[in-house]
């Protein structure tokens, strides 16, 4: 989930991150107890009470959630038969990670690697403690994403090829740095004035960032402020959604992604989807009870969204349960037989939140503070006419913040120098 | 050339408001099988407030009475007063739909917003700058109480403690909270709401602002040091009685208050969607900075907007003249 959570974010957002992160992060060993004893210091110290139902007798999810310790989404392959870690696995997870966030892992001072990774695997590794599951997929039971289709498989392959692409002419290339897996150095590709082969999107493999900057559009999503999508599974940038109920519908404030937070109402209804031809970034929610389930259908992606591959054709089931005062489920099954072989699911356990602290923000938000857009662009328009003016080497072989696919701030190391990834 | 170079970067905004207004209408083919038996009172016995609604008027326009006028960005015509005054070149392609409504404003009292000398020279100023100047053309936060009456609807979801509204423009919410918070660490563009009842009326009391917040699209504007008291009261179970008093020591010299009603979404399949404007105003905000340029470009502190339009055959407004 942190994992989501890295590739969400973009330099757009790059001053809220730190301010986000001082704010909202638990820091490890830090996880803050409340007066009123609501919330718990560590997992099994607060005694929790029976999950409530309102005044008008709908189960109870009101409040505000967190998730209070960090779990990995699919379960790294060192784990494979393993569906609970040890106590003693935990902790050293938490060592390793604790030694990432205390480094300073800064490439050759001054060169491209270290400008480019400003934002490195410190400021986007989940600063919470492991929680007990090796991985939020529970089903299928191996805890791994199942294979994507081979119409998906390609479209990441030609964004992947036209990443490359991009890159070639650069350092990352020249040196061989994990950004460059998969291709080689050579000059100046002829595809750098080509539209992307889909749209440029979040998400896992399939998103990605694109080593140009000469569009908005060309940014990603988290660059843009437009990070935030469904599902949501939380991450190291804070994650608090605030649920507040009445009889006919369950409103969810989802403050995520460092003020890229947003509102989503969930109507209790049998009412159909919207028609196909209305598509919307969080789609269309129809919840219902059953027990004391909120049950949430959700359709009417639009095909600017990308969760792990896939698009429009998204098709959630949500299933939220209040287990006792202070947890609340959520299990989510994703399905798109476009996009997966067969559907998966996750589930998750959150934390009740102090009322009275209120630790929820929906401000400050990342568009009104973004710079770092108009920065992005203005930055490479000047590149450009230093070039132009023989004063600055050709942009085409300079690779700016988020070359070669920005994999969570391990950019400049590969993904197997995460913990929770290897 | 200001008026014009400025008017025409209105045109992105505009095509954007009209998509979206569209787009939240939703009103499609199915009636209703939502069980909307809409108990006047909720469990605790208070109004039942939670549903969709709307204001509907023209206060996102300009909170005081105004006249009509023929387009959103004017410049002069023929003659030099300010009531003949023409469209401006960028709203000019969208003809009526590019025109601003009358309204006899929801200022209470004599109608006049008290501002100080000062800031009166600033809300004429912001006028003749609206679309370099106003928030909601950059997809801003709107603020309170601008995001009660623009022109989308906004959804209450009402409990016992908590009083949620959200709102379609930009995905945006408040809370207002029944219960004992703690404020927020800083000041905020929504401000930080505090709500009581006092018999059947929702009493909130909002402070905690940035004071880069509007009031409307006539210029009119607070500081940091604005403190809101709403009142939302029934008139029926699908009326309510919006009502502000508006407090601003440094930029009012007292107290002032503006009241409409808000009007429940009646569509059975009525339903909030959203207006991400983020995205929207991506052009108007970065456009300039483009490599290749789409719609407009700068030269030196101009903007140029190049506008086409083209008609076809068939559509040309003179046929019959030519004939």
């Amino acid at each position: 989930m942190s994992r989501r959570t890295f590739q969400v974010i973009g330099v757009g957002a790059a001053v809220l991150a730190v301010v986000g992160l001082l704010k909202l992060a638990p820091v490890a060993g830090q996880a803050p107890a409340d007066k009123s004893g609501t919330t718990p210091a560590a997992e099994g110290t607060t005694k929790a009470g029976p999950a409530g139902k309102t005044p008008w007798g709908d189960p109870d999810l009101q409040g505000i959630w967190t998730n209070d310790f960090e779990t990995p989404l699919q379960r790294p392959s060192r784990y494979a038969n393993k569906e609970f870690f040890t106590d003693e696995e935990r902790a050293e997870l938490d060592k390793q990670r604790a030694a990432i966030i205390g480094g300073d892992r800064r490439q050759s001072r001054g060169s491209e690697q270290d400008v480019g990774g400003a934002y490195n695997a410190a400021i986007f590794l989940s600063h919470k403690h492991m929680g007990k599951r090796t991985s939020l997929i529970v089903d299928p039971p191996d805890g791994r994403i199942p294979p994507v289709t081979p119409e998906v498989a390609k479209r990441r392959q030609e964004l992947r090829d036209f990443q490359l692409a991009l890159l070639q002419a650069s350092d990352v290339c020249k040196n061989q740095r994990p950004g460059c897996d998969g291709g080689k150095y050579g000059p100046v590709s002829p595809r750098r004035s080509e539209t992307p082969p889909s749209y440029l999107s979040t998400g896992a493999a399939g998103g990605g960032v694109i080593n140009r900057s000469d569009n908005p559009e060309d940014r990603t999503l988290g660059e843009r402020c437009m990070a935030a999508i469904l599902p949501d599974f939380g991450g190291a940038a804070g994650f608090f959604p605030q649920i507040v109920q009445s009889p006919g519908a369950v409103s969810i404030f989802y403050d995520t992604g460092q003020g890229q937070g947003w509102q989503r109402i969930i109507p209790i209804t049998n009412r159909p989807h919207l028609p196909p031809s209305v598509r919307q970034w969080w789609g269309d929610s129809r919840g219902r009870w059953e027990g004391n389930t909120l049950v949430v259908d959700v359709t009417n992606f639009t095909a600017k969204t990308d969760y792990q591959g896939s698009r429009e054709n998204l098709h959630l089931v949500e299933r939220w349960t209040r287990l006792d005062s202070n947890t609340l489920e959520y299990a989510v099954t994703m399905e798109d037989s476009t996009t997966w072989t067969k559907p998966w699911t996750i589930k998750q356990e959150f934390n009740r939140q102090s009322d009275k602290a209120n630790r929820v923000y929906k401000e400050p938000r990342c568009h009104e503070g973004n710079y770092g857009m108009p920065a992005l662009l203005a930055g490479a328009r000047a590149e450009e006419r230093a070039f132009a003016q023989g004063k600055g080497p050709n942009p085409a072989t300079m690779c700016t913040a988020g070359c070669g696919g920005f994999a969570g701030g391990f950019a400049d190391e590969g993904e197997e120098a995460n913990p929770l990834a290897r | 050339m200001r008026g014009w170079s400025t008017g025409a970067m209105l045109v992105v905004a505009v095509l954007a408001a009209v998509v979206g207004a569209g787009g939240a209408m939703a009103v499609s083919r199915r009636g209703g099988t939502a069980s909307s038996t809409r108990a006047a009172r909720t469990a605790d016995g208070k109004p039942d407030f939670s549903g969709i609604w709307q204001a509907l008027n023209e206060a996102n326009w300009d909170l005081q009475a105004h006249e009509a006028r023929p387009g959103s960005v004017t410049q002069q015509g023929v003659y030099p007063y300010a009531y003949t005054k023409v469209p401006a070149a960028a709203v000019l392609a969208l003809g009526a739909a590019a025109g601003v409504p009358g309204s006899v404003g929801v200022v209470e009292g004599d109608g006049e917003i008290p501002y100080k000398p000062e800031t009166a020279a600033m809300r004429k100023e912001n006028g003749e700058h609206w679309i370099d100047r106003d928030p909601e053309l950059k997809c801003y936060l709107p603020g309170i109480p601008r995001a009660m009456y623009m022109p989308y609807p906004f959804q209450i979801v009402q409990s016992t403690n908590k009083v949620h509204m959200a709102f379609a423009f930009t995905s945006t919410a408040r809370t207002v909270n029944l219960d004992e918070v703690e404020p927020p660490p800083d000041d905020t563009y929504m401000g930080h709401s505090v709500g009581r009842w006092e018999g059947d009326t929702l009493v909130v009391d909002v402070t905690g602002f940035n004071g880069k917040n509007w009031f409307d699209r006539a210029g009119n504007f607070h500081s940091d040091a604005l403190h809101l008291v709403e009142r939302f009261s029934p008139i029926t179970p699908d009326v309510i009685r919006y009502e502000v008093t508006i407090e601003d020591p440094k930029t009012f010299t007292r107290p002032w208050r503006i009241s409409m009603p808000l009007y429940r979404r009646m569509e059975p399949n009525a339903q909030l969607l959203e207006y991400r404007c983020i995205e929207f105003v991506e052009e108007f905000l970065y456009g300039n900075l483009r490599k290749q340029q789409l719609v407009k470009r700068w030269e030196g502190d101009t903007i140029i907007v190049d506008i086409t339009r083209k008609v076809p055959p068939g559509d040309q407004l003179h046929d019959w003249y030519r004939r």
